[in-house]
């Protein structure tokens, strides 16, 4: 009797449950009807819910509960983690959640074990859900399907549909360079945070019209459902989301997927997004005004240190060789006057400095993207670059003076130390113009910093890294005790100066090398205007300067040489000021036959080789790079990791920042950086943040992030 | 009309910034409970009292009904002089909604011992708290400020006994009468959405 009261009560629960939970109806499904052993299958849970009803995503928001699959699997098949579709945003707008109305379909890799046998396999789930509408409903089914094993793979009716729904989940491997930061520091428990998409292409993607973040569960903080979009022209997207914090720090990251509404579909990208500390930059400059002014002081000493071993780097080394001689120069000079000249160049370097922090602030207003050494992308630039080097190593040479009193060394007085003051500022301007293809260590931060800050921020930090290159040679220039070490002048100094002429005019020939870039054959115009100029600077030094009969004759005909060379080879052959058309690569970059496989870098090229489970190295470099060049010669294209590149099945990547296009900043940016060069590699776990290699590289660093990535 | 849209947006911003926040001040309520009794949070000054946002029709907070768990929390909390408030959020035009008779029926079947059920269809009161979810808990000290906001336990299931939780409401009420700080102090409530009125 009494079993009977409990087999009746067990009805009545099984009857309620079953008639309160049947707004959601729930089977499974399989992409294939027959498998191998060994093979990898999907299988979905297909939950069809009654309209206005809705069941939860793997974060249910506010409220709510996920949907959760518990296998009973026969031996040999194992299931993998859901992999959720894009859920939408359902309201009420007090408690948001992330779930799916009408129908969903869970997906699930089942791997196959190899020694499986043939024949018929059950493959059992229960599964349990939520279900809300006006109310809450918890129910749960019993599903199977059955999968036959044999010998062949076949799809099954279910196949399309599966495959439909898998193109739902948000993409892994971030193709967009999305960025998080907060706005301001926290209002107790709560903290607005900033999330940008900088601007991305905007010829080959259709407008982005809406966007929104759904984040991973934490059982730390919330990043809170409601989302405020701000609108920023000078970006893709911004919006502003509320995060609140339960326990622990703020967070330095977050995850969960970012969606993007475009030509009227959503689309879902897996992300891990380091959390920046003050406003990205893109946004301008009212959100930089909250920096701390700790991080600032810090930036400021990066700089300095940066701008010190830029002395160091490839490219100054030609303007050393200057240095050395002007010292020379002036050992036999009074202590006062040494020190003069110190300063004076110091005041060169950093006048410098402020024109190009002033070209900077004035790109960024214009709504476009800066970077260091962008200039070198300029052919403009290059071609007048490579004339002023080359007249620099006439002067060394003698062919022509550049002061009046420029021959007579021994000359001392009031005349020679205003020339020498000349001298000594165009010498800041030189070493800063040949300063900016290169970066240093400490450099790179403080500069990535920079370009990402206010007007004031962006003229402290460049003068900073002047204050920096100067520095060796300030104080140098204070210390007299020193010149005892130098040579005493006298006929030899003629012989090193014209020596100090080579270097020179081995900058003039990398100048040359990098403007042919830009013009192609054409550059050969430059080069018969470089040997026109010569001939126009040694009639000018010869009969005009050093000269003592018609004089005005041979003023003439070097004008007329110069005007003449310009009009006709520049102007009318080269046509070098009009902007020459890219030209795309496509294919592999090679550089040699047993080199390392390059491949053009695209972000998706990136997410392509990520989802292939591979790792990836990125080499994001430019012709003009110097320390880039010398990265690739000791540690990159180097035996020993193209053998690690071959045994990891890596993919390589090349991404070549010599124009200077746009996504290629934005990209820089992610990562903090205003310029090349950047080494990324990126690990085969396809949510691992990839791996950012130091500015100046060696095997070891390179070898040692290759084999971190591959595990 | 854009720009006061944005301004709206803004304003929403910014009342949700500055919710309950721990160890604040909890904002004072007027509400009116099922037997129409008025009920003011201040009178109750010198007392723990926890809130509850509740709806026995979320299955969440029926397991803990069902369970007996939520009642014996209750008993307990009452003996050591823990003032309970159910605020029921649930609009009127909800299935879930209960009229006063319905409530009064409720709490005699269910055998609740809260010291007030207040009826709070218009959602004014869990506005205020941010009350998100059934069940979202609150403990207020004595002396008034906002000692725990969040579960009720950690154990975010609408099946099973809840008794196997650690439970972080009875948790904060002992470690306030024992002059502790509150070692748990806030976390995500889980449950069923509060059924607010539009």
């Amino acid at each position: 009797m009494r079993n009977i009261f409990k087999l009746t009560g067990l009805i009545c629960l099984l009857a309620t449950t079953m008639a309160h939970a049947a707004h959601t109806e729930a089977k499974l499904v399989l992409a294939t009807a027959a498998a191998r052993p060994g093979d990898m299958i999907w299988a979905g849970v297909d939950l069809k819910m009654d309209a206005g009803w809705h069941t939860y995503w793997k974060n249910a928001g506010a409220a709510g509960l996920p949907t959760k699959i518990e296998w009973q699997l026969p031996p040999g098949v194992t299931a993998g983690e859901i992999e959720w579709p894009l859920p939408q945003i359902i309201p009420p707008t007090e408690v948001i959640t992330y779930g799916y109305e009408h129908e969903v379909v869970l997906l699930v890799p089942l791997t196959l074990a190899t020694n499986l046998n043939p024949g018929p396999l059950v493959l059992k789930a229960d599964v349990s859900w939520l279900e809300c509408k006006e109310q809450c409903v918890p129910g749960s089914a019993k599903v199977e399907a059955t999968l036959n094993i044999g010998s062949e793979t076949k799809i099954s009716a279910n196949a399309a549909m599966i495959e439909s729904w898998r193109g739902r989940v948000p993409k892994a491997g971030n193709i967009f360079p999305f960025r998080a930061a907060w706005e301001k520091p926290a209002t107790g428990d709560m903290r607005p945070l900033l999330l940008v998409l900088p601007v991305f292409e905007h010829d080959k993607w259709p407008p982005i019209t809406g966007a929104n973040f759904f984040p991973d569960a934490s059982d730390e903080f919330e990043v809170q459902a409601a989302a405020e979009m701000i609108s920023n022209p000078s970006v893709e997207f911004e919006f502003r989301k509320l995060v609140k914090k339960f326990s622990g720090d703020w967070p330095k990251q977050i995850s969960g997927v970012m969606v993007i509404e475009r030509n009227g579909n959503r689309e879902g990208y897996e992300v891990k997004l380091p959390v920046s500390g003050q406003a990205p930059a893109i946004a301008g400059t009212s959100s930089a005004t909250a920096l701390p002014s700790q991080s600032l002081w810090k930036m400021l000493v990066y700089a300095f240190i940066g701008g010190l071993i830029l002395n160091l780097m490839p490219c100054v080394l030609p303007v050393i060789a200057l240095k050395i001689l002007g010292f020379v120069n002036e050992s036999k000079s009074e202590p006062l006057h040494i020190r003069a000249m110190g300063l004076v160049y110091a005041v060169g370097v950093l006048v410098s400095f402020l024109a190009l922090a002033a070209v900077v602030i004035s790109i960024k207003a214009a709504g476009h993207q800066a970077g260091w050494g962008m200039q070198f992308g300029n052919p403009v630039f290059l071609a007048c670059l490579t004339v002023l080097v080359t007249l620099v190593a006439l002067n060394l040479f003698g062919v022509f003076e550049v002061t009046i009193s420029g021959r007579a060394l021994d000359a001392a007085g009031t005349l020679a130390s205003k020339s020498g003051a000349a001298g000594a500022f165009f010498n800041g301007v030189l070493a800063t113009a040949l300063a900016t293809p290169c970066t240093a260590p400490f450099l790179s931060i403080a500069l990535g910093f920079a370009f990402a800050q206010s007007a004031a921020f962006i003229v402290l930090i460049f003068l900073a890294v002047g204050a920096g290159l100067a520095a060796p040679y300030v104080v140098l220039s204070w210390n007299p005790a020193w010149l005892k070490f130098l040579p005493k002048p006298g006929a030899w100094m003629e012989k090193f100066k014209i020596a100090m002429g080579f270097p020179m005019l081995a900058t003039t020939a990398w100048l040359f090398n990098l403007a042919s870039g830009s013009y192609g054959k054409n550059v050969l115009w430059l080069g018969l205007f470089l040997v026109v100029m010569a001939l126009a600077a040694w009639i000018f030094g010869e009969f005009f300067q050093r000269g003592r009969k018609r004089r005005g004759i041979a003023l003439a005909i070097t004008l007329v040489l110069l005007i003449g060379g310009y009009a006709y080879a520049l102007e009318n052959q080269l046509r070098w000021r009009e902007t020459v058309a890219e030209t795309a690569t496509t294919g592999s970059l090679k550089e040699s036959p047993d080199g390392i496989d390059w491949q053009p870098w695209s972000p998706e090229a990136v997410a392509k080789a990520r989802s292939g489970g591979r790792p990836v190295l990125v080499d994001f470099t430019a012709d003009w790079c110097l320390t880039c060049q010398v990265n690739k010669k000791t540690s990159i294209e180097i035996s020993s990791v193209r053998a690690k590149l071959k045994e990891l099945d890596a993919v390589a990547l090349l991404c070549d920042y010599t124009r200077t296009p746009s996504n290629i900043l934005t990209e820089l940016k992610r990562f903090d950086r205003a310029g090349v060069p950047l080494v990324l590699v990126y690990p085969k776990a396809a949510a691992e943040p990839p791996i950012v290699l130091p500015e100046v590289l060696t095997p070891g660093i390179v070898l040692d992030a290759l084999d971190r990535a591959a595990h | 009309m854009k720009k006061l849209s944005i301004l709206l947006t803004a304003m929403v911003f910014a009342a949700a910034t500055f919710a309950v926040e721990i160890g604040k001040p909890a904002p004072d309520f007027t509400g009116t409970d099922i037997n129409g009794k008025t009920v003011k949070l201040s009178d109750y000054k010198g007392k723990i009292v926890v809130i509850e946002s509740y709806n026995s029709d979320c299955p969440f907070c029926m397991n803990h009904y069902t369970t007996g768990a939520m009642q014996e929390l209750q008993r307990n909390l009452a003996a050591k002089d823990v003032v309970w408030l159910i605020v029921d959020s649930v609009n009127k035009k909800n299935p879930s909604y209960r009229t006063p008779e319905q409530a009064r029926k409720e709490l005699a079947d269910q055998k609740i011992t809260a010291t007030a059920w207040i009826d709070d269809h218009s959602g004014d009161i869990g506005h205020l708290y941010g009350m998100k979810t059934t069940p979202h808990m609150f403990v207020i000290a004595k002396d008034g400020t906002l000692a725990y906001d969040g579960a009720i336990d950690n154990r975010p299931q609408p099946f099973g006994d809840p008794r196997t939780a650690k439970n972080y409401v009875s948790a904060a009420v002992d470690e306030l009468l024992a002059g502790k700080p509150v070692t748990v102090s806030q976390n995500k409530p889980y449950g069923c959405g509060v059924h607010y009125a539009n």
